[in-house]
């Protein structure tokens, strides 16, 4: 096909490129089809993904136990934070199992399994470590990964102020 | 192919005996009849028909950003003083009910006999309208009878329009969605935020946190119905216990236990229950 | 590499001649604009299905914020309206092209009607045509009740009880639009469904009649 048209152009003494009326009528099909096409439905789709779009609020740090009672055995604690979800508010429980570690730092993990998301709970199998029922995931004490979980256990934010701990959102494990 | 030799051939079905060969009596006259005088549907007719439709779509988009789409407050069945309104496309039917004789003894004939005749006679138009005539003026009959149901339907819907608004005068409101309209931008121009008007369920509060009983509550409950007292697993909140019990009802649980709730009458002393159960009695939801 | 493509598509499912119908189709003169200024009467049929196609993406599109219970659905409108980016904008679209729909069909019945259009052979067109007429009426009413505002509550109250006034059938109408003894948490759903599943459903196969018999019967001659 465009060896044919090389060809015939090729005889044609003035080589200019103009549009046939049928590519100029085809362009402005299109153009219109596309307007007609994006104007209703950008703004749509601006909508539909607008959550991924809107900023991320400042995690918020929720005043959990006092620092006394952290041992280097871990120990569950629950706390509620404000969730604002769309139009529906809430005030969901959380728990993390905060510890000191050998140096006597406090650091605070989150009981959902890296597995498959159940929640752990330490030293049912009284072996120092946390255990997972559902798949019999295992993990150390700072929440290394042992068994069964590709992953160490999520870590808490965690600020101490005036005696008090205050646990943030969730991030990576730092402590392996 | 099942024939053969050459598997490139084409086949080609010739008939099927249950089809006529021109079963399309029905062919319209097919405008090549009119020679020159058509075009085909794809570029030339739909660029045309799709340059209106940008017309249509702009002014629609202009539309859609200069008016926002009404939204009132939250439905509350209790509310007297609000004038109900259908959307305006049935207004001539809503107004149409308020007539007598088609209303109180007569409704039938104004919910089924005039919409049914009307609608029926619509749905039917070509069934009884049968002359090969098209020309809308070489048909009176069919004609004066949609403009006069044209006509009826306008003044209808005029007649229901300026009703409603003479009522929003005479009992002095504005429709709802205007008044939200107002208090939001009365808002903004104060730079606070939009008011919503979505109510929440408060949350039930500790009352009475500096009495001295709370620091009993403390010592003794805590422990298992929860350091903020919303309690968890089985175990009752008690914020809001007062709403559920009575006073003498909570001594006595206090003292002899219920279910799990162990006894604290060997751990307390009578006056520290009877000072706790008061305490607990006190802690009712708040009143809205 | 897409003529790649599309040759290969070609070869199997044979689809050049599909869309060469439809694109090579004649239409006659007398319905473009362009000829006659007076023909754009002609569009309002088109129009009414370009802003058809608006109402079924935005109302998909909304439905990905709304929730039909009537503890949540004022409050998820409220949030997508004002919270959500281009939410006032979508729900415009959608409530306006609602009154929009209902005026150029409007439009359209009164030209088919004035042109004498639905004569010989177009009468089943016809009544197509107006029964997709009532279901956007139907499409109209379920959803004015769906924001569940005063507005919505009190309006779609009138209605039923003008339903109710139906002889013999009327308190089962009633009852079953309802789905229970008052408008509540079980019309909101009901009318939700209707309005999202059953009445978009049977438009869809109206309209795919409709558009069928105008291909097959051609647009009806100039006057």
């Amino acid at each position: 096909m465009s060896n044919h048209e090389h060809h015939e152009t090729a005889h044609q003494p003035v080589q200019r490129k103009e549009m046939t009326r049928r590519q100029f009528l085809a362009y402005t099909l299109g153009g219109t089809t596309a307007f007609l096409a994006a104007g209703p439905v950008l703004p749509m789709v601006r909508f539909a993904v607008d959550p991924i779009l809107t900023k991320k609020t400042e995690g918020t740090y929720v005043k959990v136990v006092e620092e006394s009672k952290i041992t280097p055995e871990p120990q569950e604690f629950k706390f509620q934070i404000h969730q604002v979800d769309g139009w529906y508010e809430s005030d969901p429980e959380l728990a993390a199992w905060i510890a000191k570690d050998d140096q006597g730092n406090i650091f605070a993990l989150s009981p959902v399994c890296k597995h498959l998301g159940c929640t752990i709970n330490w030293n049912t199998q009284k072996d120092d470590q946390y255990f997972c029922p559902c798949h019999e995931a295992k993990y150390t004490k700072e929440g290394k990964n042992l068994k069964v979980a590709p992953n160490p256990l999520d870590e808490y934010d965690l600020k101490i102020e005036n005696g008090f701990i205050y646990l943030g959102p969730v991030k990576p494990n730092t402590k392996v | 192919m099942a024939h053969g030799h050459n598997s490139k051939e084409k086949v080609v079905f010739v008939g099927d005996s249950r089809v006529k060969k021109n079963s399309m009596v029905n062919i319209p006259p097919d405008f090549t009849s009119f020679p020159g005088k058509s075009e085909a549907f794809i570029p030339y007719f739909l660029l045309k028909e799709w340059m209106v439709g940008v017309v249509v779509l702009v002014g629609f988009l202009v539309l859609t950003i200069a008016h926002p789409a009404p939204l009132g407050y939250p439905a509350d069945p209790m509310n007297a003083a609000f004038i109900p309104m259908p959307d305006w496309y049935f207004l001539f039917m809503y107004q149409l009910l308020k007539y007598p004789y088609v209303s109180g003894d007569y409704v039938v004939l104004g919910v089924m006999g005039i919409p049914g005749l009307a609608f029926g006679a619509l749905l039917l138009a070509p069934f009884l309208d049968t002359g090969k005539e098209r020309r809308f003026y070489r048909r009176p009959i069919a004609s004066s009878l949609m403009l006069l149901s044209l006509i009826s339907c306008v003044y209808l819907t005029k007649v229901s329009w300026d009703h409603y608004q003479h009522q929003l005068e005479e009992s002095g409101t504005k429709p709802e969605h205007i008044v939200r309209e107002e208090k939001a931008r009365e808002a903004y121009e104060k730079g606070q935020p939009a008011p919503s008007a979505v109510k929440r369920a408060k949350p039930v509060a500790i009352v009475a946190e500096d009495d001295p009983a709370y620091g009993l509550i403390k010592q003794n409950c805590m422990a298992c119905h929860a350091t903020d007292l919303n309690g968890g697993s089985g175990i009752p909140a008690l914020r809001g216990i007062g709403d559920q019990f009575s006073l003498e009802e909570l001594h006595d649980v206090v003292t002899n236990g219920n279910g799990n709730m162990p006894a604290f009458k060997d751990k307390l002393s009578t006056a520290e229950i009877d000072q706790i159960a008061t305490w607990l009695s006190k802690q009712k939801k708040a009143a809205e | 590499m897409f003529k790649g493509i599309y040759n290969w598509i070609d070869e199997r499912l044979d689809i050049t001649p599909m869309w060469r119908d439809v694109a090579d189709h004649e239409v006659p003169e007398h319905v473009n604009p362009a000829h006659h200024f007076s023909a754009f009467v002609y569009c309002f049929g088109g129009l009414t299905f370009f802003i058809t196609v608006i109402q079924i993406l935005s109302g998909m599109f909304l439905t990905m914020y709304y929730v039909p219970d009537i503890i949540n659905a004022y409050a998820s409108v409220d949030y997508l309206q004002h919270k959500v980016a281009f939410g006032g904008i979508v729900r415009a679209m959608h409530h306006w092209g609602a009154s929009l729909v209902i005026v150029m069909m409007f439009l359209h019945t009164l030209r088919v009607f004035f042109t004498g259009s639905y004569k010989a052979p177009r009468e089943m067109n016809w009544v197509v045509g107006m029964l997709i007429f009532f279901i956007m009426l139907g499409l109209g009413l379920t959803g004015y009740l769906l924001p569940w505002d005063n507005k919505a509550y009190f309006a779609t109250k009138v209605t039923l009880q003008i339903a109710e006034s139906v002889p013999y059938l009327g308190p089962y109408i009633k009852e079953l639009l309802n789905g229970g003894e008052i408008v509540g948490a079980q019309t909101l759903t009901r009318f939700f469904a209707i309005h999202v599943f059953f009445l978009p459903g049977a438009l869809l196969a109206l309209l795919a009649a409709h558009f069928f018999m105008i291909r097959k019967q051609g647009i009806s001659g100039p006057l």
